[in-house]
């Protein structure tokens, strides 16, 4: 009679499990969570980041048209190594210029980086991982849809006619030196490149129901291609697997730093 | 609790079971909504189906598929659909070596490849392997300036404008339209794309009345014993990518390595030159052939294989003699044995039948 009861008791379970599909998924959070901003600043060097403008460095004019990169498996460590994985966390940090598109929709001029993330359970934290790129599973099937993959946005190799995955990131512009001038297209992508990046924190992250907290971390533009010339070599794609396996490096151990934690 | 009551709960578990999972009780859904869950047969002697988990095939699913795989609307100037280039009388291929049908008129580089079987190529599509699987797949041919070139946001304002769709992709989806529902759509139709009624198979499984000339059955010998190490098994090919010898030289780096064959995917020199077997089904109905369709006829097929391999680190060394010389040998005579007896593999009805062929023909009448 036990095991009947119980049996009822998991149809029970199973029966309004199973037809909530129509329901606003309930939010089971912890009942102590919190809120955090992540904010990943451009930056160059000490400058800070814009398009359309001139930037000085050593010896060369720099010109942006675009930065974009996919951010994805954001996870918090806290004090007892414990590690939080933020679901369904794939983001797109870009600043873009309006694009022209084959049609009468046009890809809209964008600044985005800053990622809210909600439910984060209360605790003191020590460290941030994430990663540049998509995963292999998302990277290998552009129907599967999460966080904010999508192919609406240009992030996909459709233009690099190669393998279809996605573009992990991009920085367009134009160098000049002396009287040379070169548009350059520095772009990542192959699972291969898919790269995980591990920062402590300056501070202790303290996330509660009180207040939304924050980090702030810097992406010093001036690392992405760093090791490479751009002068002489301005395109890095598909075609330049070692320049682009360097590239996704230096994001993996050079771009990001922690400004601070409040 | 007495037996009876206890096996009256059991069903009761289990009518519960079946009925929780779905979107609404069973009873309350009007027949056009209700979705049919549907498996590809697989034919006698074909390996297992690898169902594709994160898009399970529908009735409903495949008949939408049907539908925009014919749809002109698919293009950016809504002249061309995916059978413009993967024509049902021509089981799916075009016959022309590289098509220059696209938005921008230019020659592809590519010959667009016949679709038969797609159910069972789970080892990348594309001549080079580029695409995982047939949904990312779908992405190219549709985004290309050289092919259907359409703006993604603007091909879900359009199909968004034909009430029909708009219900369909609910219906199956339950959801609005996206680009990414076209493309599951799209290759649940491509599954289904299966080629095994030939008179080849009917032979095989001896079916009352079916015979092979003494020709045919010599060509089945010669192919067996000369071709079936990569156009392997019932479909006739392994799936697999292989250097047939067409070139000798891969310095050409452009178009991003397209003249290098799986390499530009793969990065491996081992990979230089290396192209995906093609089914040996429906053969004779797919000329041109190779990958670049440079190969018109299936007698210069064969004479490149006779005498016309090239060698390469990467050659298959299946294409070598027992004294090491590049080629098959092939009489004649073996070779006219050879093409009779892939006529054997040709099914007519394959793309042209009533659950393959272009649906708005059908509205017409």
């Amino acid at each position: 009679m036990k095991k009947i009861l119980s049996a009822i008791a998991v149809m029970a379970l199973l029966c309004t499990a199973c037809t909530k599909n129509n329901d606003p998924v309930l939010n089971e959070q912890p009942t102590a969570a919190g809120q955090l901003s992540l904010t990943f600043d451009a930056v160059l060097g000490s400058n800070d980041f814009a398009l359309n403008k001139d930037f000085l460095l050593s010896g060369k004019t720099w010109n942006f048209s675009q930065l974009r990169y996919w951010v994805s498996n954001v996870v918090l460590i806290n004090s007892k190594n414990e590690e939080y994985a933020v679901p369904n966390a794939y983001f797109l940090i870009e600043e873009n210029n309006a694009a022209e598109t084959n049609s009468a929709f046009l890809y809209p001029a964008n600044k985005r980086e800053e990622v809210l993330l909600n439910g984060i359970p209360a605790g003191d934290y020590k460290s941030l991982k994430f990663s540049v790129g998509v995963p292999e599973k998302y990277n290998n099937n552009l129907s599967l849809q999460a966080g904010e993959l999508s192919q609406l946005n240009g992030m996909t190799n459709v233009s690099w006619m190669w393998a279809t995955s996605y573009i992990f990131s991009s920085l367009k512009g134009k160098v000049t030196e002396g009287p040379a001038s070169v548009k350059f297209a520095v772009e990542t992508g192959l699972n291969s490149n898919f790269k995980t990046i591990k920062l402590d924190l300056p501070a202790v992250l303290r996330i509660s129901s009180a207040k939304t907290s924050s980090i702030l971390l810097q992406a010093d533009v001036t690392k992405v291609s760093e090791g490479l010339d751009l002068m002489s070599s301005p395109v890095v794609g598909a075609q330049q697997a070692s320049a682009m396996s360097t590239v996704a490096e230096n994001y993996a151990s050079k771009v990001f730093t922690v400004k601070s934690v409040k | 609790m007495k037996g009876s009551a206890k096996g009256t709960l059991v069903l009761l578990c289990v009518v519960l079971l079946s009925g929780s999972c779905k979107r609404q009780e069973p009873d309350l859904i009007p027949e056009e909504f209700k979705l049919h869950a549907m498996q590809i047969e697989v034919p006698e002697g074909f390996p297992a189906i690898e169902p594709a988990e994160e898009n399970p095939l529908t009735e409903e699913g495949v008949a939408l598929g049907r539908l925009l795989f014919y749809d002109v609307r698919l293009s950016g100037n809504n002249r061309i659909s995916c059978a413009s280039c993967h024509d049902p009388a021509l089981a799916f291929s075009d016959g022309v070596a590289l098509s220059a049908i696209g938005a921008s008129g230019e020659q592809l580089h590519r010959h667009a490849p016949a679709l038969i079987n797609l159910a069972w190529a789970k080892n990348g599509l594309f001549w080079d392997g580029g695409a995982s699987n047939l949904e990312s797949q779908a992405f190219a041919p549709l985004s290309s300036p050289d092919e259907m070139y359409q703006n993604l946001t603007e091909l879900e304002h359009e199909l968004k404008q034909v009430p029909d769709y708009v219900n369909r992709f609910k219906q199956v989806f339950q959801a609005e339209i996206k680009s990414v529902y076209v493309v599951k759509a799209l290759a649940q139709f491509e599954r289904t794309l299966v080629s095994a009624k030939s008179r080849y198979d009917r032979y095989q499984r001896k079916a009352p009345g079916v015979s092979f000339s003494p020709e045919e059955s010599l060509g089945l010998s010669l192919v067996n014993l000369k071709c079936r190490s990569c156009h392997s098994g019932e479909l006739f090919t392994d799936n697999n990518y292989h250097n047939n010898g067409l070139d000798q030289d891969f310095s050409n780096t452009q178009f991003e390595g397209l003249y290098q064959g799986r390499y530009r995917i793969s990065y491996q020199l081992s990979d230089l030159g290396k192209y995906k077997t093609p089914t040996l089904r429906n053969v004779l109905r797919t000329a041109p052939y190779m990958h670049d369709g440079r190969l018109s006829t299936i007698e210069e097929v064969l004479d490149h294989y006779e005498h016309g391999v090239k060698t390469y680190m990467t050659t298959d060394p299946l294409l070598n003699q027992w004294d090491g010389k590049p080629g098959i040998p092939l009489s004649s005579a073996e070779k006219k044995a050879i093409i009779a007896f892939l006529g054997t593999l040709t099914e007519p009805e394959f793309g042209i039948n009533q659950k393959m062929n272009n649906p708005f023909n059908h509205f017409k009448k």
